[in-house]
């Protein structure tokens, strides 16, 4: 039978850089296959998505040598009009991907270049809508839509140029974990009815729920692994890529026992000492039949780890907006040590409450990491000598050295991502708040720098916002649950996870780590990596 | 992602005719507008300027910000202009005083004088009103050409494929800007930076709004990379495209194609036998 891709010695280069992006690919992939490209950041995953989709070396340049394959028809010489119609590609944010102003319009973008008949791209605009079961979705507006639904919105314009092969590339980053579910199972479906899929994916116990029939492992541009995802675990490193917890457990029980986690924030006060920041009945619209917060009610304490969950749109980042005084309350009041936020500017709140925003690009602007990283402890006019220990310090715990007189905005986007981290832990505020801080970034950095930061002295509390339910098992020792603008719960992580009905109520989906945490929770008291787990069980 | 203006489906006026018709319109006012510096043909156009804006279903709450940046815009410069006579000097030769003001004081031998004359004063009102009715007209089209009708009404005045897909990304990419702005400007916050505390000479003060500038164009440039890869990706400038939108002129969009054509004719007119011209009422004189 022929091939849906066959790739021959690909190796590709990238015009501004000195070594080889993707070395020597051989690839044969069969119709109606799941493939998933995993590996770590930078190892080559979306330069080969880049070569099969026509985009290299039309659209970033470079030396570019071997063979692809689609169908059966070599690709060079095929305009990119041409390999659009064969190759489908969603892109890892689907808001750099839609063009149109309503669904409807985005789907039926591709259709209406390739100049067919109105009827005809309504027909197939309306098909593909139906097919992913997003028809109520045809009338709206792209902008207004949820990160899920822009997602599926996104599959369904390249669907409806009926391509022989879907090209995923991390679809599932910006999603809430039951969007990343659903989109999975449109996916398994596509497949299960003869298309080919290739899906780019880091975050390896994600897609397994796809059965995806071989894993290509990629290291530095090269292939690592390719064959069976059961016999994978046994060739690559288990650090770097995020696997289903009792696989870990079972590969790090032939390891060192690791450090117990402990963060170095003070023990968690009781609820009679002072709140560091004070949520009183705090509601808050943009449209005012629209609320956003509705009657929250959040004191934060010293020693304080909350891990806040929820779905996309559910209000997490308009709630800890408030409590930088980016956005003041419609009612009620949101007191920041003592102080009403109305009384107080956001440059004096940022004294005492550091926020990381989830996109680096809004941020970054200095000619050199140092010199960003020195903007927010000199805007708090600290001392030339302190902000020179402070930016090193921040530097070191989300391994940049040696990137200090680079400029951030060449680095790569999970290195932007650190460097935005690393510009608040240098203002040292007392309260540390992210928005997604792992996002974008690769398993094995984000857990390592996670750790540092919660071993940073200094923070009385730390606050993330996360889609991820194991980031608030391993490090939260709190956990707000928020739906619909409310906290529908607020208690420790065991407390607040083992509900899996009002979890899945929130769209909050429970991971293999949660799971078999709680089973032997009666026993550890406590929950833990699967690292540690396997020491203790 | 580009996301667009508060356009909402409203029944007014403006709504009522096909975007490209009402495009032709805007175009002949604009252009009949600028061919006269009499006040009173001036107040005819703002008067019709104003008939569309009251009638435009927009309420003052979605559209109040836009008319303090843009009005008071207006009036501080034609305050200026009413200080200073800038810009008038070519449409009249003569002045009549009103009042004079000296300063009582004297700059290295030059003593500051403020004369009012009934020129500058008629000018300054001229402008005001000419300004005002183009600024009124240009308000209303964000909040009431529908987002998804932009590329198909561009094509349809005639202009081609990529043209008119160009267009269209321009028009959205305005709204875009200023929230990706919004976004930079409070991470910055966020950072103890303070846009209000901005001193220094003028080199110095746009140093210091690098932290915004920098990454708001930076956001600019990577996001329309990712539009053309996504245009890219998606066949698009293969060929001529078809446009899913129709739009279809009624009885009514010819007419109101033909009234603004009517008076940019009679303006062209008015203007060849020397109508309209700079006028001075007689009471100021």
């Amino acid at each position: 039978m022929e091939a849906a891709l066959l790739i021959e010695n690909l190796s590709f280069r990238y015009r501004s850089r000195q070594e080889l992006a993707l070395k020597d690919i051989q690839l044969t992939v069969a119709k109606g296959e799941i493939l998933l490209i995993a590996g770590a950041s930078g190892c080559g995953k979306t330069t080969l998505a880049r070569c099969i989709n026509g985009l290299i070396p039309r659209s970033y340049k470079g030396e570019l040598s071997g063979k692809i394959q689609l169908c059966g028809i070599d690709i060079a010489k095929l305009p990119l009009a041409k390999i659009s119609q064969m190759v489908g590609t969603v892109l890892q944010d689907p808001e750099r991907q839609i063009l149109g102003t309503r669904v409807i319009s985005e789907v039926a973008f591709g259709l209406e270049n390739l100049g067919l008949p109105r009827e005809e791209i309504l027909a197939a605009a309306n098909q593909a809508l139906e097919h992913l079961g997003i028809s109520d979705l045809r009338d709206r507006e792209t902008f207004n839509l949820s990160g899920g639904e822009k997602q599926k919105v996104a599959l369904a314009g390249v669907l409806a140029m009926k391509p022989n092969l879907l090209l995923l590339d991390e679809p599932l980053a910006s999603l809430d974990p039951a969007s990343a579910q659903e989109t999975l199972s449109i996916v398994r479906r596509l497949a299960d009815e003869g298309m080919t899929v290739l899906m780019v994916e880091h975050r390896i116990e994600d897609v397994l729920k796809i059965a995806p029939d071989r894993v290509l492992y990629l290291q530095r541009g090269e292939i690592r692994y390719l064959g069976r995802l059961e016999d994978l675990y046994h060739s690559i490193n288990y650090h770097e890529v995020k696997l289903p917890a009792p696989m870990i457990v079972q590969l790090a029980k032939q390891e060192a026992k690791p450090q117990i986690f402990v963060s170095s924030l003070p023990s968690p006060e009781a609820s009679d000492t002072p709140p560091l920041v004070s949520f009183h009945q705090v509601g808050f619209f943009y449209d005012e039949d629209k609320p956003v917060l509705k009657e929250v009610n959040l004191d934060i304490r010293r020693g304080d780890i909350i891990a806040v969950l929820g779905a996309n749109g559910a209000g997490k980042t308009t709630l800890v907006k408030h409590a930088i005084g980016l956005l003041k309350p419609k009612s009620g009041r949101v007191l920041v040590n003592g102080r009403d936020t109305h009384t107080q500017s956001v440059a004096q709140i940022a004294q005492i409450l550091g926020y990381v925003f989830q996109s680096p690009s809004h941020m970054l602007f200095a000619p050199t990491v140092e010199e960003e990283l020195a903007f927010g402890p000199r805007n708090l006019q600290h001392s030339e000598e302190q902000i020179r220990k402070e930016v090193t310090e921040a530097i070191q715990i989300v391994h940049l050295s040696g990137m200090e007189k680079n400029p951030p905005l060449a680095l790569s986007f999970g290195q932007q991502k650190r460097v935005s981290i690393a510009a608040v832990l240098a203002m040292r505020s007392r309260i540390l708040v992210m928005d997604e801080p792992t996002a974008g970034q690769d398993y094995q950095n984000y857990m390592s720098f996670m750790h540092a930061i919660l071993q940073m002295p200094g923070f009385e509390a730390i606050i993330f916002i996360t889609h991820d339910v194991d980031l608030a098992v391993i490090f939260a020792n709190r956990v707000l649950l928020m739906d619909q603008g409310q906290i529908v719960a607020d208690d420790s992580p065991a407390n607040v996870l083992q509900d899996f009905d009002r979890l899945r109520a929130c769209r909050v989906i429970p991971t293999s780590l949660l799971d078999l945490n709680l089973q032997h929770y009666p026993r550890t008291r406590r929950l833990m990596s699967a690292e540690a787990l396997a020491h203790v069980l | 992602m580009l996301v667009t203006w508060r356009y909402r489906k409203r029944r007014s006026l403006i709504q009522s005719f096909d975007p490209r018709a009402w495009l032709i319109f805007y175009a002949t006012f604009i252009a009949s507008t600028l061919l006269f510096w009499d006040m009173r043909y001036q107040a005819i156009f703002l008067a019709m300027a104003l008939i569309v804006v009251f009638t435009s279903g927009i309420r003052w709450r979605e559209m109040y910000r836009a008319w303090l940046f843009i009005g008071g815009f207006i009036v501080f410069f034609s305050f200026l202009t009413f200080l200073t006579g800038r810009g008038g000097i070519e449409l009249y030769r003569e002045e009549h005083l009103i009042a004079r003001f000296a300063a009582p004081f004297s700059i290295l031998g030059w003593q500051p004088v403020l004369r009012i004359t009934a020129e500058k004063t008629a000018y300054a009102m001229a402008m005001l009103a000419r300004v005002f009715s183009l600024a009124s007209m240009t308000i209303l089209l964000p909040y009431s050409l529908n987002p998804a009708h932009y590329g198909v009404t561009f094509r349809g005045l005639g202009l081609p494929d990529k043209v008119a897909y160009g267009m269209d990304l321009t028009m959205r990419f305005i709204p875009t800007f200023g929230r990706d702005f919004n976004l930079t400007l409070d991470a910055q916050r966020a950072r103890g930076y303070e846009i209000e505390k901005i001193s220094g000479g003028l080199i110095a003060q746009i140093r210091k709004l690098a932290p915004l500038i920098v990454p708001v164009t930076i956001h600019a440039i990577a996001g329309s990379e990712d539009i053309i890869d996504a245009m890219d990706l998606r066949a698009f400038g293969v060929g001529p495209r078809t446009w899913l939108e129709e739009l279809k002129y009624r009885r009514r969009d010819y007419a109101l194609i033909g009234f603004g054509v009517l008076i940019l004719l009679l303006s062209i007119s008015f203007s060849l036998f020397g109508m309209g011209k700079f006028w001075v009422p007689g009471f100021l004189l």
